[in-house]
């Protein structure tokens, strides 16, 4: 397993808010290890009882808290990515959507320089399951295993995940990277983490068309991935031009198809699937067993 | 949001970067108005790229042939964009045309510019382009660094590193994707201004940028009306050729859904992602967006419920069935409250296809069917 456990102990950003409100509930209920809520104005109350804080500081000083999940409005995300930073908080999920790439772009920068993590934004967050649960995941569909996930899609992720888990073939950690053009963590960070993860014995990588990272992770994992590496692209029937859902999902100027992405892929050793089941049955090759019919 | 050239032209201007004098105008006679000398440059005012190739500039020689020119490039479509209005600049003695743009750079995760020193042309094909990623904080030294790079010196250098920082503070200003100067004049006299710009400013910063405010619905004059109405309604939409009609939830899953309708022999009609978390009115306003796409045989629905709750798409399933009964259906409905959907569809008599490849290949079988079924007289 890789980023979080069931030791990480989780402050969540938002908390007394809708969304942040019922998956705090849906992350306590999962046995994530939520030590505090954050809502300015709020400090001294309680969320599904767990207490409240009117800073992150004051709830890292009080907590140990070193994981923070964000669910606060778009405009207001870099602020509070900004106050976890220098909290001390080393890893952050940032699952709003609709935050404008230049904050990310300049929250990215100050995680880089505080040697922070940052997951997100626009993703569902991180799970390991049977352990703990950080985001807005779904936890009855994953099931402990050997297969790592890293995906740039929310709802593609528990597809798949879905079609494993009923398979035999259970997760070490999943991770939604998140579907905006700008992001925290990557691939290749992601592809090191669990290729040095001794309970993974296979990754699995959901890519989308847009941008060029798919290729950049193919050319990575020939280099420095020793695991079986099961590669999903959505987006083969998708128009240039057109922005399909995720901000990051367009195909421009001839760059970012679904072939350029699966030829990578293939020229670089991985087993590329076309259909969710054919990710279940790869990785069951890769596992050395005859795929469940 | 893309903006018009005379938009983009006024935001370089209130940033402080010359633009040549010009007038707007969405009638010939208006070019009376015109109160510099001709010839005249006048250029069709679309939301889109390409435009001097396809006939939209034109140089008239005096107010009798530009009244000509006028009343036709008005009528101009350009690529499915229609001419809005037109600007009327005058002709510049050019000396050179540089090309210098901002915008942001995904795989490094900040903000570039992309530059060159012979503009005026499709900047793709030049082997002239300079890039710099943009530190975090803005200093004006990275602006003379790229003019640097370009080759400029004395009062050029100063000149054109003033308008790149000015460049990168409106991009940073306005929530900018792409602040773009094409061509960027530098005059016989030694004056540089913006010939022509680009401005896309970013869809998710629209509700904070007050300098925007209620401007979309303008800007989207040239989508089709379908995509058009779903962007108005939250959602997202991509018209497609084919006659399979497509409803999931999330981008990578409706992406996938789609090419799975392809490698099972079947045509995508469109892409819709209902997005997280949609309520009944929303995921009905999907189903009717899907449904009135003249060329759809069936809707294949592909909803895995983790935010979203399959009892509300399960609601708004009951109530278009009753609104457009004789419609063809391919239900695929996992994950939250999955239990009670199923019962409420049980009564309107829709059958539930649990697992994907099977629920596909049933859409394929049904849409190649009634496209071999011939139209009743």
């Amino acid at each position: 397993m890789i980023l979080i456990d069931k030791n990480t102990k989780i402050v969540v950003q938002g908390a007394t808010g809708k969304m942040g409100s019922t998956h705090t509930k849906r992350m306590l209920d999962y046995g994530s290890k939520i030590v505090a809520g954050v809502t300015p104005g709020k400090g001294g109350t309680k969320i599904h009882g767990v207490p409240v804080f009117d800073s992150v500081k004051e709830a890292v000083d009080e907590t140990g808290a070193t994981c923070s999940v964000i669910f606060v409005p778009p405009y207001f995300s870099l602020d509070a990515g900004y106050e976890a930073l220098d909290a001390g908080i080393e890893l952050i999920v940032l699952i709003t959507e609709g935050v404008p790439p230049l904050d990310t772009a300049k929250l990215v920068a100050a995680v880089k320089a505080k040697g922070a993590r940052l997951v997100g934004p626009n993703c569902p967050g991180v799970i390991t399951p049977g352990e703990s649960l950080v985001g807005i995941l779904p936890g009855n569909i994953f099931k402990p295993g050997p297969v790592g996930m890293i995906s740039r899609s929310g709802t593609l992720t528990y597809e798949i995940a879905l079609a494993l888990s009923e398979a035999g073939h259970g997760q070490s950690t999943c991770v939604g990277v998140g579907g905006d053009p700008v992001k925290g963590m990557g691939y290749q960070e992601l592809l090191t983490l669990f290729e040095n993860d001794k309970s993974t014995e296979v990754i699995v990588l959901i890519g989308e068309i847009g941008g060029t990272a798919e290729e950049e992770a193919a050319e990575f994992v020939k280099k420095n991935v020793s695991k079986p590496v099961v590669g999903f692209i959505a987006g083969i029937t998708a128009p240039p031009g057109k922005r399909m859902g995720h901000a990051g999902a367009i195909i421009s100027g001839g760059k970012g198809t679904a072939d350029s992405k699966i030829a990578a892929f293939k020229e670089n050793g991985m087993r590329v699937a076309l259909t969710p089941s054919e990710v279940a049955q790869m990785v069951a090759e890769a596992r050395g067993q005859v795929a469940k019919a | 949001m893309n903006l018009y050239e005379y938009e983009a032209k006024k935001v370089f201007q209130d940033g402080g970067i010359t633009v040549p004098p010009s007038v707007r105008i969405t009638r010939p006679e208006e070019l009376a108005k015109v109160h510099f000398g001709y010839p005249l440059v006048l250029k069709c005012q679309v939301l889109t790229g390409g435009r001097g190739k396809a006939g939209g500039v034109k140089f008239p020689k005096d107010l009798e042939e530009g009244k000509k020119i006028a009343a036709d490039l008005l009528k101009l479509e350009i690529k499915g964009s229609k001419t809005e209005s037109l600007l009327a600049e005058p002709m510049l003695k050019i000396r050179q045309e540089v090309y210098m743009a901002v915008t942001l750079d995904r795989e490094r995760g900040c903000p570039i510019y992309i530059a060159s020193a012979e503009g005026g042309i499709e900047i793709e094909s030049s082997d002239s382009v300079v890039t710099m990623p943009i530190p975090h904080p803005f200093h004006p030294y990275v602006a003379r660094n790229l003019a640097g790079k370009l080759g400029f010196k004395g009062a050029e250098f100063v000149k054109i590193a003033d308008v790149a920082a000015r460049l990168y503070m409106l991009f940073e200003k306005y929530d900018l994707d792409l602040a773009e100067i094409n061509p960027l004049i530098i005059t016989e006299g030694g004056e540089v201004l913006a010939g022509d710009g680009k401005i896309t400013v970013n869809d998710d910063a629209l509700g904070r940028q007050k300098a925007f405010a209620g401007q979309l619905e303008k800007h989207l004059v040239d989508l089709p009306e379908r995509e058009r109405r779903a962007k108005l309604a939250g959602l997202n939409l991509v018209e497609l050729e084919g006659n399979i009609g497509i409803l999931c939830n999330g981008a990578g899953l409706t992406m996938a859904t789609m090419d799975m309708v392809k490698k099972f022999g079947g045509r995508p009609g469109n892409f819709l992602d209902a997005g997280g978390g949609s309520d009944q009115a929303k995921t009905l306003e999907a189903l009717e967006l899907v449904h009135d796409n003249p060329d759809c045989d069936v809707i294949l629905l592909n909803i895995l419920g983790g935010i979203t709750a399959c009892d509300e798409v399960a609601g708004a399933l009951v109530e278009f069935m009753k609104r457009h009964p004789e419609r063809s259906m391919v239900v695929r409905l996992r994950g939250n409250n999955q239990d009670i959907a199923e019962k409420m569809l049980a009564e309107s008599g829709l059958k539930l296809h649990p697992d994907l490849d099977e629920a596909v290949q049933e859409a394929v079988k049904i849409a190649e069917a009634k496209s071999k079924t011939p139209v009743s007289a």
